[in-house]
């Protein structure tokens, strides 16, 4: 009869001692919840488990003190997309494959769309050689002290951060500010942002340039008034 | 986190997940940056080495990308996403033949050097979980340190629940065998790291 009742007990403590790490990380549902609390008080070496479980929990839960700014890495994974689809259109394009024709079989037909097909291919490729030759034309491959910089879609304010900010820091600057990133950051380490709310863009400069993790802001409006009236 | 905040984030993720199989560009990043740090914590478990981690966590938003349209919102999307990731590095690691040499890796201290585990608490932990197959490791970091259910580790991991009992259960065992001889057991331990 005690074996019966001790085997029943040990089947119970070993149900309740496997759920104790998600009773410890708060994810159990209430029923375990409160078979894991009802079998405590009545058992010392769940007890026990339970106070050895929070201390790695504890352990496991320490900041790690080195944070990876995802910038970098979100450039490349924007490059892979970029490429993706680039492939996309491309497939697109070129429609789905046509039915083989018979071997040996060439009709005049079939020789007269090639033909045709080869000299819209050679046009094509001239046309985007003689643009392409203009495009250098029209951007030259040097800056003069009075050449604009090309601004993003929407930028106001240009700003350096400290290198050692963190990611939770910028976007608590950013939030706090009103802003969002547009482009950047460039190779200099500079970020082009927009506005994120009605907040005038001069009360977005002065909270950023009274900030101990901003380096550097400017506007890059041509002149930004009180309230930003144009 | 609260449960309102956790609430709000499990729904700014669907609603981010639904923009990006429309082929929103925009909200795949903000999903990215979210899920950045989180990432990153748990691929370390997996090896040490920053450019694989970066390179798992790129993979794994190539699939978010491509397979977004596909998701049936039977998961939380970050029960998802976290899958993806845990496969994408399983995969890496079997395809670089580096499931053991990343073990090896992980017991270099040079390569795992973490300038807060200085406690003595926390050096043991570290060396505890370095011990133990990677598989047990990441069920560990799933609870630990994600708060992911028993439930959600299943289904990240693609296993039965009670596999994931087992490797738990494995998990804390061998991290026993670890505990400093002199800390006198459990109870100081957690007073430690408290």
């Amino acid at each position: 009869m005690n074996t019966i009742r001790h085997g029943g007990e040990a089947r119970i403590h070993e149900e309740i001692s496997a759920l104790i790490p998600w009773y410890v990380n708060g994810s159990i549902d209430e029923v375990d919840r409160q078979r894991v609390e009802t079998h405590l008080p009545q058992c010392a070496r769940c007890r026990d488990e339970v106070m050895h479980e929070r201390g790695v929990y504890q352990g496991m839960n320490a900041e790690l003190g080195v944070e990876y700014m995802p910038a970098a890495s979100l450039k490349r994974l924007q490059a892979r997309l970029d490429a993706l689809s680039a492939v996309a259109p491309a497939e697109a394009l070129s429609g789905p494959p046509a039915a083989a024709p018979r071997r040996g079989v060439v009709t005049w037909q079939g020789v007269m769309a090639a033909s045709v097909a080869v000299m819209a291919v050679a046009v094509s490729m001239l046309a985007v050689e003689r643009w392409a030759q203009s495009r250098t034309r029209a951007a030259p491959n040097y800056y003069t002290v009075t050449t604009s910089p090309l601004r993003a879609p929407h930028e106001v304010i240009r700003a350096v951060f400290i290198p050692t900010i963190t990611l939770i820091e910028l976007q608590a600057v950013l939030d706090e500010a009103g802003l969002r990133i547009v482009a950047g950051p460039t190779e200099a380490g500079v970020y082009s942002l927009a506005t994120n709310s009605s907040r005038p863009v001069n009360a977005s400069l002065a909270l950023l340039r009274g900030h101990a993790k901003v380096r550097f802001a400017e506007s890059i409006q041509p002149s930004v008034g009180p309230g930003d009236a144009p | 986190m609260t449960v309102l905040a956790k609430n709000s984030a499990k729904e700014n993720d669907h609603d981010l997940l639904i923009a990006v199989a429309a082929g929103n560009r925009r909200a795949l990043e903000e999903l990215y940056l979210g899920y950045h740090r989180r990432l990153t914590r748990f691929l370390s478990r997996f090896t040490p080495r920053y450019e694989n981690v970066e390179e798992i966590i790129n993979d794994t938003f190539m699939v978010v990308w491509q397979s977004a349209k596909d998701f049936r919102y039977a998961s939380r999307v970050s029960t998802w996403i976290i899958g993806i990731a845990y496969r994408t590095a399983l995969k890496s690691l079997r395809r670089q033949k580096h499931h053991n040499a990343a073990r090896s890796l992980d017991d270099c201290p040079e390569q795992t050097t973490d300038p807060t585990f200085d406690t003595e608490v926390q050096d043991w932990l570290r060396h505890g979980l370095n011990q133990l197959p990677v598989e047990q490791r990441l069920t560990l970091e799933l609870a630990y340190h994600m708060g992911h259910s028993l439930q959600e580790i299943a289904v990240i991991t693609a296993c039965p629940v009670g596999t994931v009992k087992a490797r738990m259960f494995h998990a804390r065992e061998k991290l026993r065998q670890y505990l400093p001889a002199s800390s006198g057991g459990a109870e100081d331990m957690t007073v430690k790291g408290q």
